[in-house]
């Protein structure tokens, strides 16, 4: 399939991922606005913060004990997420670019998915913080969330399985595998700065990759960092684990077939299967698990790299005809 | 609802009814039928239509001052409805028209005996057509010259501008180099027909939706080395150009990848795509970029839009472009002045569809006429397009025809007259009832080896009361266009 057109089905998925996962983190933020603690309202505004990278409207966050400004600080954090167009992750951003993209390849794809999010895309045009606010926020980002499950099931039952279905799933779990490695680097770090965290935290975190049940079910009720770490991680059942993950990368790779360099692609390959073995060999042994973790966040944007430069920008020889 | 208050006039055609306001027996169906609709049906049907154009992304852009802004063509509801007898006529002409199109411009460029006698082109050395007029025409390409298209056809894809008076059909424009418009042909039939279930089905109407079948066959006439199974692709400028939208939706109608410049290289005088597997010989470009970007090599080095070498390799054989490069000068808005005469000295036949009276400021006569009778005359640019550069003389303000005027002076070749049309109006619904509107329609003239037209059109409707612009681009729309049967 051509190069441009593989390349703008796997930012698609990309950005779908990434627009389901902030509209996710935001859905589980403000229901928390309802009753939890402040401490604890800060601590998760933080780990959204750090693990995008980002710098919140007005700097760093400060803690402060009047739910009166919790709440104020809280309204304009999630307009920054949601709304802002000079904040390239905001929600709104990611299913723009998401549909800019399919725009782009709408020959590749079903009509009923492009009609999907086209719809999705003009109806959060006419929504602003203010009119979700007013009413219920997790509603909304609950809303965001499934339609991005509502296209991928759209896709799944029309789309051809082709290459370009094969890219648009490499996208989603390149960036699923990104965000989770981000946002578990986040916690640690938030944990860090806020000198402890809370078993609430950790709770919430289990909550955001739908996971608090199967820990009920495969440890305890009593929640340690270490066994979320694990599940979150090594978990080969967990959707949103990170071997599930890489699985899928493997998988998606196997299908899509080599590209036209040997050597790059036999570099892309080794690297989705070096971190596929530090997951399944190396994870359970690992005491820094923090370091392990950058360490797989490094790979996994090298990986990115070595796709791009294995299928979409390759170098080619030219010879001009006399 | 009912046509009390519609406005009909002696001297100007309607499509739906006689100057007695009968309906024309083709429409007589419609009529009755929107006569027993309800104001508040019929704007249930409108917005139907609209909702299903913004719904599906139907969308052209629209450059600012800032930013790029998509927006739907506004689209009436109401068909307008050909019989099949006067699609014939224009059929007839069109395939004339086009014939001798490619005469000329295989007269105009390729080698020849005329050339070779007189190192002038026959048509020219005749006397039919001054030399100046394709020499000095800024869309004459010097790069095509000695070049002769494969198959004689240097057009393959035609968008026609015709419009109806008293006197009939006429020619206001032949579009010869990137034509758009015919997704809308197809989209508005979609629309309209679902909205017009029972009528469509009794009316017999003909069938326009093979058109991406036609296309692909067309294309794959042109395929060089007589291929069989040749990869096509269609190239766009990209999603900036105003009519991307239609580029989608061509590419997925004729089964081609949607390619940008930046996907195209060409190597040892064939052109490849670049793929996820490497790279793959392209047979045939079906190309919406215009000439001067479709290869910097060749034409303006600062494209950022075109292939380098994909001209050589065109000039090669290696690969076919569709329209040939430099085919606009025979769409020029003074060389259209002559296209009657060339279907007289190619075909030596006599035009079927008329052209409409023009005058050429090059002319002094007709400079002085012009510019004596400003006042009743349309005056055009001649290297604009999408009613860019013109002044419709009787709407204008007397410093407005001055202004206008003293341009002319400065530069008479750069402009062209043309009386001020009657164009035909149809009814259109506007804010609850039926009001009249002028219209003109653009039919796709498709020719590989041979010339096929789908019996269907964009029909542009001039959508502000009294307004005779119908472009898109200045506040026009659409209308689905039936021919039936009966």
């Amino acid at each position: 399939m051509l190069s441009r057109s593989a390349q703008s089905l796997y930012w698609m998925g990309r950005y779908l991922e990434r627009a389901q996962h902030q509209s996710r983190l935001l859905q589980l933020q403000t229901a928390a606005l309802v009753d939890r603690p402040v401490q604890e309202i800060y601590f998760g505004w933080s780990r959204i913060y750090i693990s995008s990278d980002r710098l919140p409207p007005g700097g760093f966050l400060e803690l402060t004990d009047s739910d009166e400004f919790t709440l104020a600080d809280s309204f304009t954090l999630a307009d920054d997420l949601t709304f802002e167009r000079s904040n390239p992750g905001s929600i709104w951003n990611c299913f723009a670019m998401a549909r800019e993209n399919a725009r782009q390849t709408r020959n590749c794809i079903s009509l009923e998915m492009w009609s999907h999010l086209n719809l999705v895309y003009l109806r959060l045009q006419g929504r602003d913080i203010q009119d979700i606010w007013s009413t219920s926020p997790e509603t909304f980002y609950a809303g965001l969330t499934s339609d991005v499950d509502t296209f991928m099931g759209v896709a799944g039952a029309t789309m051809y399985r082709d290459e370009g279905w094969h890219f648009l799933q490499l996208g989603r779990a390149v960036e699923k595998g990104q965000l989770l490695l981000a946002y578990l680097l986040a916690q640690l770090a938030a944990e860090a700065r806020h000198d402890e965290s809370t078993e609430e935290d950790w709770v919430s975190l289990l909550r955001t990759y739908h996971a608090v049940e199967v820990y009920d079910r495969n440890y305890s009720l009593d929640v340690q960092p270490n066994h979320v770490l694990d599940l979150l991680v090594s978990d080969p059942l967990l959707p949103y684990s990170l071997c599930q993950t890489l699985d899928t990368i493997g998988e998606q790779l196997d299908a899509i077939g080599r590209g036209p360099h040997a050597a790059i692609s036999g570099s892309m390959r080794r690297l989705a299967g070096r971190l596929a073995s530090v997951i399944h060999y190396e994870w359970p042994d690992v005491t820094d698990r923090e370091d392990v973790l950058r360490k797989l966040a490094g790979f996994s944007r090298d990986l990115h790299d070595l796709i791009t430069q294995t299928y979409f920008d390759y170098e080619v020889e030219i010879a001009v005809a006399t | 609802m009912t046509f009390d208050d519609y406005q009909l006039d002696d001297d100007v055609f309607d499509e739906m009814f006689l100057s007695d306001g009968t309906p024309r027996d083709h429409s007589r169906a419609l009529h009755e039928l929107l006569c027993q609709l309800s104001p508040q049906e019929l704007a249930t049907i409108q917005e139907r239509v609209t909702r299903s154009f913004s719904n599906e992304g139907i969308t052209f852009t629209v450059y600012g001052d800032d930013e790029a802004e998509e927006r739907i063509i506004p689209i009436d509801s109401v068909p307008r409805i050909l019989s099949n007898a006067e699609w014939q006529t224009i059929e007839a002409g069109l395939t004339q028209r086009i014939k001798a199109l490619n005469h000329f411009l295989e007269d105009v460029y390729g080698e020849s005996r005329s050339k070779e006698l007189y190192g002038e082109p026959a048509i020219v050395h005749d006397g039919v057509i001054p030399v100046d007029m394709v020499r000095g025409c800024p869309q004459y390409r010097v790069a095509m010259q000695g070049f002769s298209a494969p198959y004689g056809t240097w057009v393959a894809i035609c968008g026609t501008d015709i419009v109806r008076t008293q006197d009939g059909f006429a020619v206001l424009e032949d579009n010869l180099r990137v034509p758009s418009g015919v997704s809308y042909m197809l989209a508005n039939r979609e629309a309209v027909k679902k909205s017009f279930r029972r009528l469509y089905r009794m009316s017999r109407v003909r069938e326009i939706e093979d058109y991406g079948q036609v296309l692909q066959t067309t294309l794959r006439e042109l395929a060089p080395h007589s291929q069989t199974d040749p990869t096509i692709v269609l190239l766009t400028p990209g999603v900036y150009n105003s009519a991307f939208y239609e580029h989608i939706f061509l590419a997925r109608e004729i089964g081609a990848e949607l390619v940008e410049g930046r996907d195209l290289l060409v190597n040892n005088g064939y052109v490849y795509m670049r793929t996820t597997a490497g790279l793959r010989r392209v047979d045939v470009v079906y190309r919406r970029v215009d000439d001067d970007f479709i290869d910097p090599l060749a034409f303006r080095p600062d494209s950022l839009l075109g292939v380098p070498g994909l001209l050589h390799a065109y000039k090669l054989g290696n690969v076919s472009l569709v329209n040939a490069p430099g085919t606009g000068v025979a769409d020029d808005k003074s060389t259209y002045a002559y296209v009657p005469d060339m279907i007289r000295y190619y075909l030596h036949e006599e035009p079927i569809l008329a052209n409409v009276e023009t005058y050429l400021c090059r002319r002094p006569e007709d400079l002085e006429y012009t510019l004596d009778n400003l006042q009743d005359l349309v005056v055009k640019r001649v290297g604009e397009s999408g009613g860019y550069g013109m002044i419709i003389g009787p709407h204008a303000t007397p410093e407005e025809r001055e202004e206008y005027a003293q341009q002319v002076r400065a530069d008479p070749a750069g402009f062209i007259a043309q009386p001020v049309l009657a164009l035909s109006r149809a009814p259109c619904f506007i804010d609850g009832r039926f009001e009249s509107r002028h219209v003109d329609l653009r039919p796709f003239v498709l020719h590989g080896r041979e010339t096929r037209i789908v019996p269907g059109a964009f029909c542009r409707v001039a959508l502000r009361r009294g307004s005779l612009v119908v472009n898109s681009s200045q506040g026009g729309g659409g209308k689905d266009i039936w021919v039936v049967e009966a």
